[in-house]
């Protein structure tokens, strides 16, 4: 074989490889991602406003359980259960920085501050939509924006004031004075309540009920003025919700445990029925924690309570179950919150019955005790709702006292318990009674140990 | 990519000069080269012509012309495998037909090393290579199971003795924290799929997909350690190389095998648990200690402790293993074949459980004519895997037996199985583990199919071209129900709820086209080139499904059709590529200096736009010092070579497009929209290790002693690595390439011929050791792996100056002789236990491991014994979390180490108190850290081969019948069953945790081979 031809057998074959090579390489190398959208096609036009709005919910919700772990589980209304170790924590009241329910709880919150934070810095720049549409996306999410700092600022005390998207900012932030995020939470609910509509749909309950509403800014801002002891404007807000007769007390209190939507639900967070959007068996799924593995059971103190009867219907919140009963099991199971089956799995955040106990609380503190505009006339139409002997109480002492146990009949497991014996300054008393490990530290919960890693601004809540 | 064509144009040229040089005119010789075993003709055999600078090579029918010189030649023919032959050819010789014999020597077999094979003694890289006969009378399950303890550098764990289960093989330590630490498999040169397939957990142990690959069809595996053995596969060879060549055919006689084994399957021990009554005792103590009444909570004696099940007898049984095979193989000069089928079953020792694979293989090579050869393998199997659920499961089987209380039964007096709503049915947590085998349906079948075609052309004398097209496909489908019956199904009804089936697929298959030139050439004898140059692409998809059901109307009905609800499902498809080139260039000069270097430049989709290239080149060198005069008189040194290396590799397995910033679909109320996922980093590289290797072979006395050593350095950086950020930024992590980890290590390997007489005795040795270090990380503080600890971070944590694999917890003191509480070290000195007193309190890696075995053969029989060790590791027996839970909760049993509790004021003791619902003795501490080191009777076998006087007589080429066992035997401190276990199958961050694992089984078989 001559040289020549060797040299055009091997150009031959080699020019073959490379072709075949070259050919493929940018289809080989530079595959198409897939269902993943790049950065910078988020927010451009049109068809990208209803997707980040979802985001910005599906945020939202991502936190919802942990608040209810929070405000019900940190004080007197659960015992452990389970095997989890975050849960035994809360029931335990030995809550550690390294519990990752803090730590959910925390990241969810500025996962919905990213979000809002963004629509906030990009919505001028979306191309074909008009104005309006623009302020109701951004007054959705300053609304979400002003619940998740209330949240965070009331179960953790001072936290980060993120106001950009800037990743290298956000990293070493420090933590604000909680009075500061407080101010804040004021500015954006009341932007929020200019912004947002009285309802989204005539007839569409769901989505008044699953996305914010005016009424849910007012709700939002009349419980913001009750932590703060502003009770002329809590009562005002309070007040305006329930004349405003967007919504209505359910006819039965079971409605409002087995259903969603129903007629006095001011907002909700929202899963699809029977469906995979549904929080199912994971650790922070409510109908997981609480109906399935049973984590957490109601503590027998809780119990005693609950079947009094001055709470009538609502003793529904919790079941038992003779099998249940053994060991240090109790036998009673919390039933606020269902399967996608049952129709239940939503978390409600704001309901009008909060709105008359608020209203209550803000009148008795004004001394309006009695009469048609006084406490007892809002405590009395939850009774009668809840098929329960009427209270009677005169003295404002009595009515504070009585709203404080009305609450648990009707808001127990709804993420208030622990945020209103602090605002009442009556949570070492409560507490010290119920468990002996009760210690001051846990007024507050511990900012997330991998946060204070991963920040050295941050500095941790006393005695953790 | 211009760099690519410059690269490789630059040595295109190089390849022509040589090619193009003349040759002198005068005389041929012809002939032929045939094989001494079957007479095939050996192509590529080298001729040289003793004293000058001309040679030639035989064409692929083994025929070659050279041109000689008037007057008498002395030619030399060699190739790799076979003895060098020195032929005096005289004047009127003109056709000399050689008979080429196989070298006995191990020295002179053959070593696939990447592209290419070479002989064993020409290696300057570091690479072990595994004979079949070294793992044929055990009964693995995969080869990679077979790797454990056969050579030095290479770490093989059985994660539990669930049959096709996982297994983690490590060469040369870890070295990534977040990317796979797996080695790249490559089988007839196509690069398997390792590791799980499927996607549902079952509670710790995953599937295995190279327990799909019959290890008897293999006939040698050989591993490649160090860089320049392993450089030639660029980003992917960073964690080692493993070469499986599996058999093929030979020219003329056809053989037929039949194999036939059997044998029984046991735990090789079984937990140590309380019965009822000592179980009460201990929880009336633990509910007293916590103030309450036991009676009230109905722990009455002589009521409660009426019933003593022995929960983990009722969910093991004696498990049987069976496994049958023909081979044939044969051909004539043109056309040669290996053909094979295998059946294999294994009924595990949990009820219910079962693993059954047939497979079989075809490989063909034929040859045209002297110019063109093509060659085929197929490889075909398919498994039936019936899984139960484990380990970190409540309702799983073996766990759940550990776990479950003594006081229920799993039967009624009707014989009928408790159930969800029967009123003796254990509730949550316990439920019923026989149930939970003997109830549910759990199937996987798997598919593989290994497939590839190459052409071989002998472009011109010495210049050969090899393109090969391959295919690895993968497919799981998992076929599963769980009835209203069991706990997920019945008990649990957030999740079934009269039933929960899932049914879900997931393919994977890579595509691989590889075209190689070899170019071989000499000046004289004393200059010898080897050159390769090729390029490679691989293509990689997956594709996934899944479908998941509830409501079922009674448990009559299996399958999803009957399905009330169908409300989950999804779908998914990804895929990933690599572009290769890559070339070798080895020289030697008169066999006594040897030098080799390799490079490859691999592209991959997995890397940002600015890191899309990376290039590999390795450097290594030899000195035969027994070819030196110095040692020419030392008669008992046969060959002493030193070698050196150094190189790069990388590792690219992170997962597709994480080097975009992206926002996946987020849901609400059944709305989907967007919701921010990932942070983008268009720097995103490969991880890249620089290794230095130095090592020595020698064989002495007559070759019946063989040492090889290896001293190396590894050092990887840029680290693929997810560095957690704070959530205030609305991510969790940016991924980056950031810190490093080294491995330093020793490795020995020492082979001896001890007796060779009548009786034959040989010994095979090898122990390594590792020091595995985290050089650096992003910053200093601790990233906790594992599992969550209560009371500290994790149980594992990551750390700079620490191992990979570091057990992080409380330091356990002991307990308090006055309290009874359990005391820990007080790291910062605040005065309380909190998470910050957490602190490094051992690691899993061992100080050293290795294997021994001895083989004696006398007449028919043979013997070998073979044992596995590995020293100076710890366990995190982190079963007595629950075991010993010192009354954290009374939900269940526990292990009788617990009755040694303290009990009252002055015991000493190293349990603490037990009272219900305290946790703080039951910290994450040492407490349960425990030393893992063992030594194993792995295997032992014995054979006999039937005098051909008897078997002669039935027309039996020969017949073996053979006994062996496995596990038979462990020496360990170590207070669990097994210390090899490793719960999260297949990590780095967090190996050597027992939690609930079901322990390695012992093998009692029996078989007989036979040949036709």
């Amino acid at each position: 074989m001559s040289g020549a031809r060797i040299k055009h057998i091997v150009k031959g074959s080699l020019l073959a490889v490379l072709l075949l090579a070259f050919g493929g390489c940018r289809e080989i190398l530079e595959p198409p991602p897939v269902d993943l959208l790049v950065d910078d096609l988020v927010l451009q036009g049109p068809d990208d406003m209803e997707p980040v709005r979802i985001g910005l919910y599906n945020a939202l919700r991502s936190f919802g359980s942990c608040t209810i772990f929070a405000a019900d589980f940190t004080p007197d209304y659960i015992q452990s259960n389970g095997t989890f170790t975050d849960f035994n924590e809360l029931g335990s009241k030995n809550i550690t920085p390294a519990n990752t329910l803090a730590r959910t709880l925390w990241g969810n919150i500025y996962t919905t501050i990213y979000i809002a934070n963004f629509i906030e810095e990009n919505i001028d720049g979306v191309a074909r939509v008009s104005r309006a549409e623009k302020d109701r996306l951004l007054a959705e999410a300053k609304f979400c924006r002003a619940y998740a700092y209330f949240i965070a600022a009331h179960t953790f005390g001072d936290v980060p004031n993120v106001t950009t998207t800037d990743v290298q900012t956000n990293r070493s932030i420090p933590r604000a004075p909680k009075q500061e995020i407080l101010d804040k939470v004021l500015a954006d609910y009341t932007a929020a309540l200019a912004g947002l509509p009285l309802r989204w749909d005539a007839d569409n309950a769901a989505l008044n009920k699953q996305f914010a509403t005016k009424n849910a800014a007012r709700a939002g801002l009349a419980r913001y003025y009750l932590y703060e002891g502003n009770w002329g404007a809590a009562e005002q807000y309070a007040d305006t919700v329930i004349t405003s007769r967007l919504q209505s007390l359910d006819s039965s209190y079971v409605t409002v445990i087995s259903t969603e939507f129903d007629p006095e639900s001011i907002f909700e967070l929202a899963y699809a029925n029977s469906s995979s959007d549904d929080p199912g068996t994971s650790t922070t799924g409510l109908n997981n924690i609480l109906v399935g593995r049973r984590e957490v059971i109601p503590s027998n103190s809780y119990v005693q309570e609950i079947i009094n009867v001055n709470a009538g219907t609502r003793s529904a919140t919790i079941v038992f179950n003779t099998n249940n009963q053994q060991g240090r099991d109790n036998g009673w199971t919390v039933t606020k919150y269902g399967t996608p089956d049952q129709g239940n799995n939503n978390i409600t955040v704001f309901r009008l019955a909060e709105m008359y106990l608020i209203r209550a609380e803000a009148r008795a503190r004004q001394n309006r005790i009695t009469g048609t505009s006084g406490a007892l006339a809002d405590v009395n139409t939850l009774r009668r709702r809840a098929k329960a002997p009427l209270a009677a109480f005169t003295t404002q002492a009595a009515a504070l006292s009585a709203i404080e146990t009305e609450r648990l009949y009707e808001l127990s497991f709804e993420g208030h318990r622990w945020f209103d014996l602090r605002r009442t300054g009556r949570i070492t008393a409560v507490m010290t009674a119920f468990s002996t490990r009760w210690n001051e530290k846990y007024n507050l919960w511990p900012i997330p140990q991998t946060e204070i890693q991963t920040n050295r601004m941050l500095v941790q809540n006393t005695g953790y | 990519m211009n760099k690519n064509i410059t690269f490789l144009s630059g040595t295109l040229i190089l390849v022509f000069f040589c090619s193009l040089e003349l040759m002198a005119q005068l005389r041929p010789v012809r002939g032929k080269v045939t094989l001494a075993t079957d007479g095939s003709p050996v192509p590529g055999v080298s001729i040289l012509l003793k004293g000058a600078g001309t040679g030639t090579t035989t064409d692929l029918e083994g025929n070659y012309v050279l041109e000689v010189p008037s007057g008498t030649n002395v030619l030399i023919y060699s190739f790799v495998g076979l003895e060098t032959q020195e032929i005096t050819v005289g004047q009127g010789r003109s056709a000399v037909n050689v008979i080429m014999e196989e070298s006995k020597t191990e020295l002179s077999q053959v070593v696939v090393t990447g592209y290419h094979e070479l002989q064993r003694r020409d290696i300057i890289g570091s690479i072990s290579s595994i004979r079949s006969d070294k793992f044929k009378d055990m009964p693995v399950t995969g080869f990679d199971q077979a790797l454990q303890g056969q050579a030095a550098g290479v770490q093989v764990s059985q994660s539990s003795g669930t049959p096709g289960g996982g297994i983690a093989i490590r060469i040369r330590g870890n070295t990534s924290i977040s990317a796979s630490n797996r080695p790249l498999f490559i089988v007839d040169g196509t690069p398997v799929f390792d590791g799980s397939i499927t996607g549902r957990d079952f509670g710790g142990q995953n599937d295995n997909s190279l327990a799909v690959v019959n290890p008897n069809d293999i006939a040698n595996i050989e591993i490649l350690k160090d860089a320049s053995a392993k450089a030639i596969y660029g980003s992917r060879g960073a964690n080692g190389v493993v070469i499986i060549t599996t058999k093929r055919g030979r020219n003329n006689k056809t053989t037929v095998t039949a194999d036939v084994q059997r044998g029984i399957i046991e735990l090789i021990g079984r937990p140590k648990l309380m019965n009822s009554s000592q179980l009460l005792e201990l929880q009336r103590d633990a509910v007293l200690a916590a103030g309450r009444n036991p009676d009230e909570m109905g722990l009455i004696p002589g009521v409660t402790d009426l019933v003593d099940t022995d929960w983990i007898s009722e969910v093991l049984r004696r498990g049987i293993l069976q496994q049958y095979q023909v081979t044939a193989s044969g051909g004539t000069e043109k056309t040669r074949f290996y053909f094979s089928g295998n059946v294999r079953d294994e009924e595990g020792v949990q009820l219910n459980n079962r693993f059954t694979r047939y497979t079989g293989a075809l490989n063909l090579d034929h040859t045209v004519n002297h110019r063109l050869k093509f060659g085929a393998n197929i490889n075909v199997s398919m498994t039936q895997n019936d899984r139960v659920k484990g380990d970190n499961f409540l309702d799983g089987v073996y766990s759940g037996a550990i776990k479950s209380l003594p006081y229920y039964s799993p039967y009624d007096e009707f014989g009928r199985l408790y159930v969800p709503n029967d009123p003796n049915y254990a509730e949550f947590p316990n439920f019923n583990p026989v149930g939970q085998a003997l109830l549910p349906r759990f199937r996987t079948y798997g598919l593989k199919i290994l497939a590839g075609a190459n052409m071989d052309i002998a472009l011109a004398r010495d210049l050969n071209f090899r393109s090969k097209v391959s295919m690895d496909y993968n497919n799981a489908e998992e076929d599963q129900y769980e009835p209203a019956t069991t706990a997920i199904g019945g008990y649990l009804e957030g999740v079934g709820g009269k039933g929960y089936g899932v049914y879900s697929t997931f393919t994977l298959y890579t595509l691989t086209n590889s075209n190689v030139l070899t170019y071989y050439r000499h000046i004289d004898e004393r200059h010898r080139f080897n050159m390769l140059l090729g390029n490679e692409i691989i293509h990689t998809q997956t594709r996934e499904s899944s479908v998941v059901g509830r409501m079922f109307p009674s448990t009559q009905f299996t399958y999803l059709n009957s399905a009330g609800i169908i409300d989950q499902g999804g779908s998914f498809y990804d895929q990933s590529g690599l572009v290769s080139f890559f070339g070798e260039l080895k020289y030697d000069f008169k066999d006594k200096y040897l030098l080799g270097g390799t490079i490859r430049a691999d592209g991959s989709s997995r890397f940002g736009k600015n890191r899309r290239f990376g290039y590999f080149p390795s450097l290594s060198a030899g000195w035969r010092l027994s070819e030196e005069a110095f040692l020419a008189g030392t008669r008992f040194v046969d060959d002493l070579k030193l070698r050196a290396s150094y190189g790069f590799t990388g590792n690219e397995r992170i997962g597709n497009f994480q080097y975009l910033g992206t926002w996946s679909a987020a849901v609400y109320n059944g709305n989907t929209g967007v919701g921010p996922n990932r942070l983008p980093n268009s720097n995103l590289q490969w991880e890249r290790t620089n290794e230095a290797n130095i090592g020595i072979d020698a064989a002495l006395f007559d070759n019946r002693l063989r040492i090889t050593a290896d001293v190396y350095r590894n050092l990887t950086d840029k680290l693929l690595f997810a560095e957690p950020i704070p959530l205030t930024t609305g991510y969790g992590s940016i991924q980056g390439n950031i810190g490093s980890v080294s491995n330093k290590g020793v490795e020995l390997s020492i082979s001896s011929d001890n007796l060779n007489g009548d009786l034959k005795w040989s010994t095979d040795f090898n122990i390594t050791r590792n020091a595995n270090k985290v050089e650096a990380l992003a910053n200093s503080d601790t990233l906790y792996r594992g599992y969550t600890g209560s009371g500290v971070g994790g149980t594992n944590a990551v750390l700079e100056g620490q191992p990979l694999g570091t057990f992080w917890g409380l330091n356990f003191l002991g307990v308090d002789p006055a309290t009874g509480d359990a005391l820990y070290e007080d790291v910062n000195g605040d005065g309380k236990i909190s998470p910050q007193d957490g602190q490094v309190i051992g690691n899993a890696q061992p100080k050293f491991y290795g294997g021994l075995n001895n083989r004696f053969t006398y007449k028919g029989f043979d013997l070998s014994v073979f044992f596995h060790f590995m020293y100076g590791n710890k366990v995190l027996n982190f079963t007595n979390t629950a075991l010993v839970n010192t009354g954290e909760d009374v939900e269940n049993n526990q292990s009788v180490i617990a009755l040694r509790r303290w009990k009252k004021e002055g015991d000493i003791t190293d349990v603490p108190r037990y009272e219900m619902g305290n946790t703080y003795n039951n910290y994450h501490s040492s407490r349960f850290l425990e030393d893992g080191s063992f030594l194993r009777l792995k295997n032992v076998a014995i054979g006999y081969n039937l005098p051909s006087r008897w078997i002669e007589k039935i027309r039996l080429g020969s017949a073996r019948v053979f006994v062996s066992g496995t596990n038979l035997w462990t020496l360990t401190s170590y207070s669990g069953v097994d210390p090899e276990v490793s719960t999260l199958d297949g990590s780095t961050t967090a190996q050597g945790i027992d939690f609930f694992t079901l322990p390695q089984v012992k093998t009692i078989q029996g078989g007989f081979t036979l040949t036709f």
